[in-house]
């Protein structure tokens, strides 16, 4: 082979095999530990592969439409709210304030343990948000028109809302 | 402005590292290129960069 | 790699013509820098709007996602510059290697930084061990190791051979950075700005947002310039110096 003719060449060939090597031994790695590597397990998965009793776990999902109930025990608020991914939904109880983020429809984020009921205890709630931004008027038009269903809480696609062009004045 | 500390926390700390960076290497090339010019002695005959 | 391109590439080797060069160009990168940063910033923190549903703390982003580009860009720079060094022992790559190192940490202290000041008002945590901070951390650790070794030997030569294997290792980290919030669950969101669609962001959001990642870029590459032509003078200093030493 020319390449290994060379010293530069050789240099060269151990610095792809080398790279190759690496880059396999890390893919093996990571898809072995994938499991491992999630930072939360849906509702979905939690129900497909219920962990142990008492183990502390993240479960994270949207916050139903609907389901929050705020109340006070002891004098600290106190909130339960179910979380869902669309197969399936976990009650979920949390004593502590919320973050400024959370509402319904939401993405959340919850460190906590499940109980024998099936039922889960949040020692904290992280909210999640999407990689959508856009100005509070344009987020109205287009539940005001219909295109944002509310009940799905997802913003609609980019493209059907997005253009390249800057808004004309008032939105 | 909501969160207004957290914002005028980023803008500053980027701020500040921007320019700290920028006159860290804007003074560097001027002692080097002083520095440089005492001393080489091919400085009349080559542009100095 | 034929003898011909080799040789050109050694061509900008000439300390004397990269000096020439760089500071011809040099204006020409930190000015439109200069302006494209701080006006991309006043537009995005005083015209754009506020987002529907974080507010002003969005306004973050015009920063953040700038920092999170060249911390990744800077090192993908770094590993060419290593792999220039320890295949073609390209003598300004070496030096580039160097100068890069401590700016490219330097905007990823900044991304997790303003990401830190980002998700304490919006997540609720400064921190949180998911698959995206985490790799960018390692990152980071990546650019002070690569500081640390090329810094660590005597003889510089083999410093450069050291940090470029340890760039060229760091690699593998990047399409994890760049996929992690695809491939796992994590609490960092996915890309808003992919190849393959349109950006779910708003065009008064959007153009800000890349007038500040090429002002940050140009800035960045004006600043690696300025440190690569004090570099290539302070070796010919040293180099001059030890001729009179040795001559007198």
């Amino acid at each position: 082979m020319s390449l290994l003719r060379t010293r530069k060449g050789r240099r060269l060939a151990v610095v792809l095999l080398g790279l190759m090597g690496l880059g396999s031994a890390t893919g093996l790695a990571l898809m072995a530990f994938s499991d491992t590597l999630v930072f939360f397990v849906t509702p979905g998965d939690m129900v497909e592969n219920p962990p142990p009793a008492g183990r502390s776990l993240r479960l994270g999902g949207l916050v139903e439409n609907g389901s929050v109930v705020r109340d006070r025990r002891d004098g600290k608020p106190v909130a339960r709210f179910r979380v869902t991914d669309g197969r399936a939904a976990v009650d979920v109880e949390f004593a502590g304030i919320l973050p400024d983020l959370f509402r319904e429809g939401q993405g959340v984020v919850s460190l906590g343990t499940l109980r024998p009921d099936g039922s889960f205890l949040a020692s904290e709630v992280l909210a999640k948000h999407d990689e959508t931004y856009m100005p509070k008027e344009v987020a109205e038009a287009l539940k005001k028109s219909g295109q944002w269903k509310p009940e799905t809480g997802q913003a609609p696609p980019a493209g059907t809302w997005n253009t390249l062009s800057p808004r004309k004045s008032g939105g | 402005m909501t969160h207004l500390p957290y914002v005028a926390a980023s803008y500053a700390l980027a701020l500040v590292v921007g320019a700290a960076f920028a006159v860290d290497a804007w003074l560097r090339v001027r002692r080097a290129a002083r520095r440089l010019e005492a001393i080489d002695p091919r400085r009349n005959r080559e542009p100095r960069g | 790699m034929s003898p011909a391109s080799g040789r050109s590439l050694h061509r900008f080797a000439n300390p004397g013509r990269f000096l020439r060069i760089s500071g011809r160009v040099l204006p020409f990168l930190a000015v439109p820098a200069l302006v494209l940063t701080l006006g991309g910033l006043a537009w995005g923190l005083f015209v754009a709007p506020a987002d529907y549903q974080q507010g002003d703390a969005m306004r973050i982003i015009y920063i953040h996602v700038p920092a999170a580009w060249l911390a990744s860009g800077g090192y993908l720079g770094l590993a060419i510059c290593a792999l220039l060094s320890f295949v073609w022992r390209h003598p300004l790559a070496d030096l580039a290697a160097v100068e890069i190192g401590p700016v490219g940490a330097a905007f990823t202290a900044l991304c997790l930084a303003t990401g830190s000041l980002w998700g304490k008002p919006m997540w609720g945590a400064w921190w949180v061990w998911d698959a995206r901070l985490t790799s960018v951390l390692v990152l980071f650790f990546l650019y002070l190791g690569h500081i640390a070794l090329v810094r660590a030997f005597d003889e510089p030569e083999r410093g450069y051979r050291a940090g470029a294997i340890l760039a060229l290792i760091g690699v593998v980290n990047l399409p994890i950075i760049k996929f992690s919030v695809d491939w796992w669950n994590t609490l960092h969101q996915p890309s808003t700005i992919t190849v393959t669609g349109a950006p779910s962001m708003h065009v008064d959001m959007l153009w800000p947002l890349l007038v500040c990642v090429l002002g940050f870029s140009l800035g960045f590459a004006a600043v690696v310039t300025a440190r690569l032509r004090a570099a290539v003078m302070e070796r010919r200093i040293r180099g001059l110096l030890l001729a009179q030493a040795q001559g007198s």
